[in-house]
């Protein structure tokens, strides 16, 4: 894709295909951005006090932590041509199994509000169950999809059902309302050198994702079963473990959202998350990652996810009624798939 | 070329900036920290809900008497995750009060602390938090006793004798909870009445209409039906139907909701137990505005709760839960 705009181009006339190729490449990489230095002006200006104000920054944060774990796996799935419809509902199961778990190990009882006084060592148990659940619903998502060859749609949407059901048949539909004192505190609500922890932990999780996807092996393999399937495959990438590792990957950090969840709460919530994974698929696709695989940015998933957060917080505080928010985040994402088209019309060319 | 590719940017920034200026009356004088603050917030347990539609209405036409500025948003869905950061956007707001529906005992006690601890006043609506020394006042309706009700009114249709089954959310929503175990507590009176348990619908009236039509087929007898939501009841009406038993199985249901109303009015349901969210905003408002003024207010606001039975059709319209102002 790199070689799009060189002046020896036969095809198309080469003055014209670079203008194109320039504008569509400018639109493509950075309006999305763009867009959201425009929300936090227009929101600033209109309440300055309100919207810009340290702890509307820190909220702002908070908001997207969650879901931005979420999407990062998700940025994963897409850019091979997949979907995720089930992270919400995985979610919810981790949240649940780890719960349950600490719940044990404290001795503590069942459904009573409040906290459990169950150490770091119990905590620490919690969050690999928590990714350990998430990661069994993984691995049952990427061996239908890479082995069993049943498209990614119907696995997940399959898969949501039963984590979802599973997680109301551990708990018979009922929240777990206590967990340890010591996550709420320091996790939840703590802060580490002035930044709450959860955001620490997504950025941590960001950063790192980010760095694989696109300076390691894996993150090229995955760019390239994306691309072309057929073409990685003879070029001898293993397909089907990169898509297993992919959705693998994506349960992981789902549970990893699970206990961060559980953290912010002080609860599971089995009725929640029910719209996570709409929220991480067009967070993803307004980053500038393409439904159809192959192409996609971490950094673009970071800013569309903070797009629809900094819309609503903002509407809230100006008073906008809720109808109309509904409305602006569908036009949104409807522009950025336009985009999308855009740049994909742009590819064709080169 | 330029041109045609900026618009989007172009469009959406435009849209923007027209919505805000749109929302303008009720934004303009909230900026300035006018010497005494007014403004409440009123965050709904979900969007779109008539239920809290006229909870809604009820409020604003309220602050308007009041002189309160009231702004209100709401989730897409009755969740926490949903519904906690639009508190946090209140909570950067500011407001001098702001009324929440919790939609989680728990989940919210954190977001609400912090919005308390910003130096707003705190009303929880319709829906309780498990401190409840969070909030300045609680407005409630009873629902254990809307339960009881229920019971007394569908054992005096069906003379006392006979099946009855209960259709409600699965455990987890406190007030439907309530509303079963109120029906439950009140049934041991009438020794007649076999209670065939409760059985879950979650908000999805095509499930409870499968649940009536399998509960004839066991016990063709089937005497009535408790649904301790709209949604159900709208369900149990249509599976009645199917089974033919509309009339001879006596339907109770909570809420007032336009589809039950109607039903009320052609005899599908046999009598409602109504709430009245109109006043719940009401009263929010009115709490709210003794909160500002410094006036002592009642820690527990309890609203009515009614039976309508079959014919009173002045009453069903005056209880309607309806969305328009």
């Amino acid at each position: 894709m790199s070689v799009s705009t060189h002046p020896e181009t036969v095809v198309p006339p080469p003055e014209a295909a670079s203008r194109w190729g320039a504008v569509s490449r400018w639109v493509g990489g950075g309006w999305i951005f763009l867009l959201l230095i425009a929300l936090l002006v227009v929101f600033t200006v209109l309440r300055p006090g309100q919207f810009a104000s340290a702890f509307n920054a820190s909220t702002l944060a908070l908001d997207a932590a969650t879901l931005l774990v979420l999407a990062v796996g998700q940025t994963f799935v897409i850019i091979t041509a997949g979907i995720d419809l089930s992270v919400g509902a995985v979610l919810v199961f981790a949240s649940v199994a780890s719960a349950k778990v600490m719940l044990f190990l404290s001795g503590a009882q069942g459904s009573t509000y409040g906290t459990t006084d169950g150490g770091w060592p119990v905590i620490a148990i919690g969050a690999v169950v928590a990714v350990l659940a998430g990661m069994v619903w993984g691995a049952v998502n990427g061996a239908l999809i890479a082995i069993a060859h049943i498209p990614p749609l119907i696995v997940t949407l399959g898969t949501m059902g039963m984590a979802l059901g599973s997680a109301q048949l551990l708990t018979g539909g009922l929240d777990v309302r206590a967990v340890p004192g010591k996550l709420v505190a320091y996790v939840g609500t703590g802060k580490i050198a002035g930044i709450p922890t959860l955001v620490v932990i997504a950025v941590l999780v960001t950063a790192v994702a980010g760095i694989c996807l696109h300076l390691t092996r894996v993150g090229e393999r995955t760019f390239a079963v994306g691309s072309h399937r057929e073409a990685a495959r003879r070029a001898g990438i293993p397909v089907r473990s990169q898509l297993l590792r992919v959705y693998l990957f994506s349960g992981a950090l789902a549970g990893v959202a699970a206990i961060m969840a559980v953290a912010r709460f002080g609860t599971t919530t089995i009725g929640g998350h029910t719209a996570d994974n709409l929220a991480t698929i067009s967070a993803v696709v307004l980053g500038g990652t393409s439904l159809f695989g192959g192409i996609g940015t971490m950094v673009g998933t970071v800013v569309g996810v903070l797009i629809p957060v900094v819309l609503l917080n903002g509407f809230v505080i100006l008073g906008i009624p809720p109808f109309w928010q509904t409305i602006a985040m569908g036009a949104v994402l409807i522009l950025a798939v336009f985009v999308d088209q855009l740049k994909r019309r742009q590819r064709e060319r080169a | 070329m330029r041109k045609i590719t900026l618009w989007p940017l172009g469009a959406a920034v435009a849209a923007l900036a027209l919505a805000a200026c749109s929302a303008g009356p009720t934004g303009g004088a909230a900026s300035a920290p006018a010497p005494a603050n007014r403004d409440v917030a009123l965050v709904l347990g979900v969007n779109g809900s008539p239920f809290y539609e006229a909870l809604s209405c009820g409020a604003q036409q309220e602050a308007g008497k009041l002189g309160l500025k009231v702004t209100v948003s709401a989730p897409a869905q009755f969740a926490a995750d949903a519904q906690i950061p639009m508190v946090n956007a209140v909570t950067s707001a500011r407001p001098a009060v702001a009324a929440i529906v919790p939609t989680d005992a728990q989940a919210l006690i954190t977001p609400i602390r912090q919005l308390a601890s910003a130096g707003t006043k705190v009303l929880t609506v319709d829906q309780t938090l498990a401190d409840p020394s969070l909030a300045a006042s609680q407005i409630v309706t009873d629902n254990l006793s809307g339960g009881r009700m229920a019971a007394d009114e569908l054992a005096k249709l069906v003379g006392a004798k006979g099946p009855v089954l209960v259709i409600t959310q699965p455990p987890g929503s406190t007030a439907q909870d309530q509303r079963t175990q109120g029906f439950e507590q009140e049934l041991k009176k009438y020794p007649g009445l076999n209670y065939l348990g409760a059985q879950y619908q979650a908000d999805d009236p095509q499930k409870a209409s499968q649940i009536v039509t399998s509960t004839i087929s066991a016990h063709p007898d089937l005497a009535g039906v408790f649904s301790t939501n709209d949604q159900g009841a709208i369900g149990a009406i249509n599976g009645l139907q199917q089974a033919g038993a509309t009339g001879r199985v006596k339907l109770v249901a909570y809420d007032a909701a336009a589809a039950e109303v109607a039903a009320l009015k052609n005899g599908a349901i046999s009598a409602l137990v109504a709430q009245n969210p109109r006043q719940e905003g009401e009263v929010a408002m009115q709490v709210a505005s003794s909160l500002i003024d410094g006036k002592p207010v009642n820690r527990q606001n309890l609203t009515d709760l009614v039976v309508i039975e079959t014919g009173e059709n002045a009453k069903a319209d005056q209880y309607e839960y309806k969305a328009g102002c």
